[in-house]
């Protein structure tokens, strides 16, 4: 079954969304408690104190993951780069997608952008997985600069979708930043679903553009993880 | 490296009741793993060798080569080359001890599980005081360098600031460290690339002047003007230049593929920096006299610099000095409070040592404990016995070290299995013991009375306070 990592900085008052946790009610959840430390604190130093309140914080919000629907579990690991954590973990439960937290109420509608340099099909076949039989409509937004290539692709991957019985609308936008796109786009969408995008430079200057997503639209976002196997 | 668990066989607890902490591990290349968590590894090779380079450079290149030069001549080369041996013959046998046990507190972990709670709680008081006046020794050397930059600027105040300086810098590292949450490991990193990258050039130009390629005379002396005798006192003396291996074993539990890296990190920065050490040495006596390069004092090297490279040079040698001498005390600072950490967790030190701030996330209690005697000690500003004093006390360390290796080897117990086994076994870790031990032998008497001192306080300590803690074979 379809997995998510969520993660979870459990010792700062971190708590999942109730939307989050009953969207997520379709898919296998490991939830991810974390606690990041400064490099004068070894981790191990900081477990001798934390880890039993830890915990404790852990099994209650597993026990509501449950209660929302999907099989629970939980990691919880001490660190000095979280980033590092959750890549750890995730190629470990084989997550298909990571959340990165927000606020949302009940879900209605997903945004999800399909431009760049994504992995579409694993986007998309997630999407499948994680709506299932809901009643839960999915926007595929494309901004590109080939009209009539983007509209191509755009309703190829709306054929997948409704394939599967799921109310898809397209958003298709020539020209002009993807991001800023995604942007205006996310007020009338409860919750981001997007692909992990390669690193390069300007995510190594800006910050991953999924984490800036989250920031920007205030839901929260999954990141759907590149394929392990194909990368260097 | 293997994934295993390892049995427990300690306990006892000490006069306020606490017990060691020792559970079961499983060690991964990413991440130990306990009961109810998982400790994330994220320090790599770079990182280690910015620990052990960043840590041992700033003493042996800009702090020693005049002190040695006034007592051994040029024949100081052989004294860092010594030191370099020795540290060889410690290091290799750390690395197969810090493989079979990738746990924080490094030196002090592997002699408490292989010869017990007593030299345990010698050797962990001894590595916490060893460190203390190492950093304190560090500190005085960039005392040196921030006047000698003044003096460069425009400003002379004299070597009456030295101390006022050191201090002032003890204070400030205990302070940042406790509050900060900046990544000062990167900086440290970039710190360490800038240090070899100006030593590369000026090696370079002076190893060529030296050779007579650019036609320069050097001043004509005798290679070993003062007989053998000093040659060892010197390298005693200098042996403080070769710390910084194990403070990479400090971190072991922080390490990413301990297994490989570990080894790599501690032998390569054994190797890089006794290269450099005798590179430096035979470049800085060929350009002034001994007892001329001695007269310089703690920053002869600043003349050195001048001397090859004009005032650019000086202006080099003094800015790369300031930097090593503080990127040697930040991470001896941050080595401590990792060495009471692991005492105070095997309940040899009471367990509030070990607390951690609920604001910074900062072990600041450790910190306390490392600043407060640093800031005392530098002080005194008497940089020949503080480096004495922290080479006595690792030399004990490192001589107990090989002692555990070898018993622990004699009747390998089961959960014994290291990814590194020492080449040349039993010939290293016995040469290893009997040269670390012989050359404190080589210290000035005073260093010796106080480093004896130190081990007799922690001996007394140990059978006050833990005498009925176990630690032999607990892992």
């Amino acid at each position: 079954m379809t997995r998510v990592l969520v993660p979870l900085a459990v010792l700062e008052g971190e708590s999942v969304s109730l939307g989050l946790m009953n969207l997520l009610g379709t898919v296998d959840v490991t939830v991810l408690g974390y606690h990041v430390l400064p490099e004068q604190t070894p981790p191990d130093q900081a477990r001798l104190q934390y880890e039993k309140r830890a915990n404790e914080t852990l099994a209650d919000v597993v026990e509501e993951f449950r209660l929302a629907g999907g099989a629970a579990d939980s990691r919880l690991v001490f660190t000095p780069d979280r980033t590092k954590t959750i890549r750890r973990v995730a190629d470990e439960v084989g997550a298909a997608a990571y959340t990165i937290k927000g606020a949302t109420g009940a879900v209605e509608r997903l945004l999800v952008p399909l431009s760049g340099d994504v992995d579409v099909d694993r986007v998309l076949s997630f999407v499948v997985d994680l709506v299932a039989d809901r009643d839960i409509g999915v926007t595929l937004l494309l901004v590109t600069d080939d009209e009539s290539e983007g509209r191509r692709s755009l309703d190829e991957a709306e054929a997948t979708l409704a394939e599967r019985g799921l109310d898809v609308r397209t958003e298709l936008v020539v020209g002009g930043d993807p991001f800023d796109a995604l942007v205006d786009a996310s007020p009338s969408h409860e919750a981001v679903v997007m692909g992990e995008q390669a690193p390069s430079l300007r995510s190594s200057l800006l910050g991953e553009e999924t984490d800036r997503a989250a920031a920007e639209s205030v839901s929260p976002v999954l990141v759907v993880r590149r394929d392990p196997e194909n990368e260097t | 490296m293997s994934d295993r668990e390892a049995p427990t066989a300690g306990g006892g607890a000490n006069v306020g009741n606490e017990s060691p902490v020792i559970e079961a591990t499983v060690e991964t290349d990413e991440a130990t793993i306990t009961d109810d968590s998982e400790l994330e590894r994220t320090l790599g090779l770079a990182g280690g060798l910015a620990i052990g380079v960043g840590t041992m450079i700033g003493a042996g290149i800009f702090v020693f080569p005049g002190l040695a030069a006034g007592r051994a001549g040029p024949a100081a080369a052989g004294s860092f080359a010594i030191g370099a041996v020795v540290a060889l013959l410690v290091a290799l046998p750390a690395s197969e001890l810090a493989t079979a046990m990738p746990k924080s507190g490094g030196a002090y972990y592997f002699i408490s599980r292989g010869l017990g709670a007593l030299a345990g709680t010698v050797v962990g008081l001894s590595l916490w005081f060893g460190l203390v006046f190492a950093t304190a020794f560090y500190l005085v050397g960039f005392g040196y360098y921030a006047v000698d930059t003044l003096t460069e600027v425009g400003v002379s105040v004299g070597d009456g600031f030295v101390v006022p300086l050191a201090v002032a810098l003890g204070v400030a590292f205990t302070v940042l460290n406790a509050t900060g949450t900046e990544n000062a490991a990167k900086l440290q990193n970039g710190v360490v690339a800038l240090l070899l990258s100006i030593l590369a050039v000026f090696l370079t130009y002076g190893g060529l002047d030296a050779l007579g390629v650019l036609g320069r005379p050097s001043p004509p002396q005798t290679f070993v003007p003062f007989g053998l005798a000093p040659v060892f006192t010197t390298a005693a003396l200098v042996f403080t230049s070769y710390l910084g291996f194990a403070q990479v074993a400090t971190v072991a539990g922080e390490m990413k593929s301990p297994g490989r890296n570990l080894p790599l990190a501690m032998v390569g920065s054994v190797l890089v920096v006794g290269v450099l050490y005798v590179a430096t040495i035979f470049v800085a006596t060929s350009a002034f006299e001994s007892a001329r390069l001695a007269s310089f004092g703690e920053t002869a090297m600043v003349e050195v610099g001048r001397r090859f490279l004009g005032r650019a040079g000086a202006v080099a040698i003094v800015f790369g000095g300031l930097l090593a001498t503080m990127s040697s005390a930040n991470a001896s600072v941050l080595s401590t409070s990792r060495a009471i950490y692991a005492v105070s967790k095997d309940a040899l030190l009471p367990r509030w040592a070990s607390r951690i701030n609920l604001r910074y996330g900062t072990p600041h209690v450790a910190l306390g404990m490392a600043g407060g005697p640093i800031v005392v000690l530098a002080a005194t500003g008497r940089v020949e016995i503080l480096a004495e004093v922290a080479s006595f006390l690792h030399l004990v360390l490192y001589g107990l070290l090989c002692v555990s290796l070898v018993v622990l080897r004699r009747d390998e117990p089961d959960w014994y299995d290291p990814d590194f086994r020492t080449p040349g076994y039993p010939v290293v870790p016995v040469l290893g013991a009997l040269a670390s031990f012989a050359l404190i032998g080589f210290m000035q008497p005073t260093s010796q009375v106080i480093g004896a001192g130190m081990m007799v306080v922690s001996a007394g300590w140990y059978y006050y306070y833990a005498r009925d803690v176990r630690l032999k074979g607990a892992l």
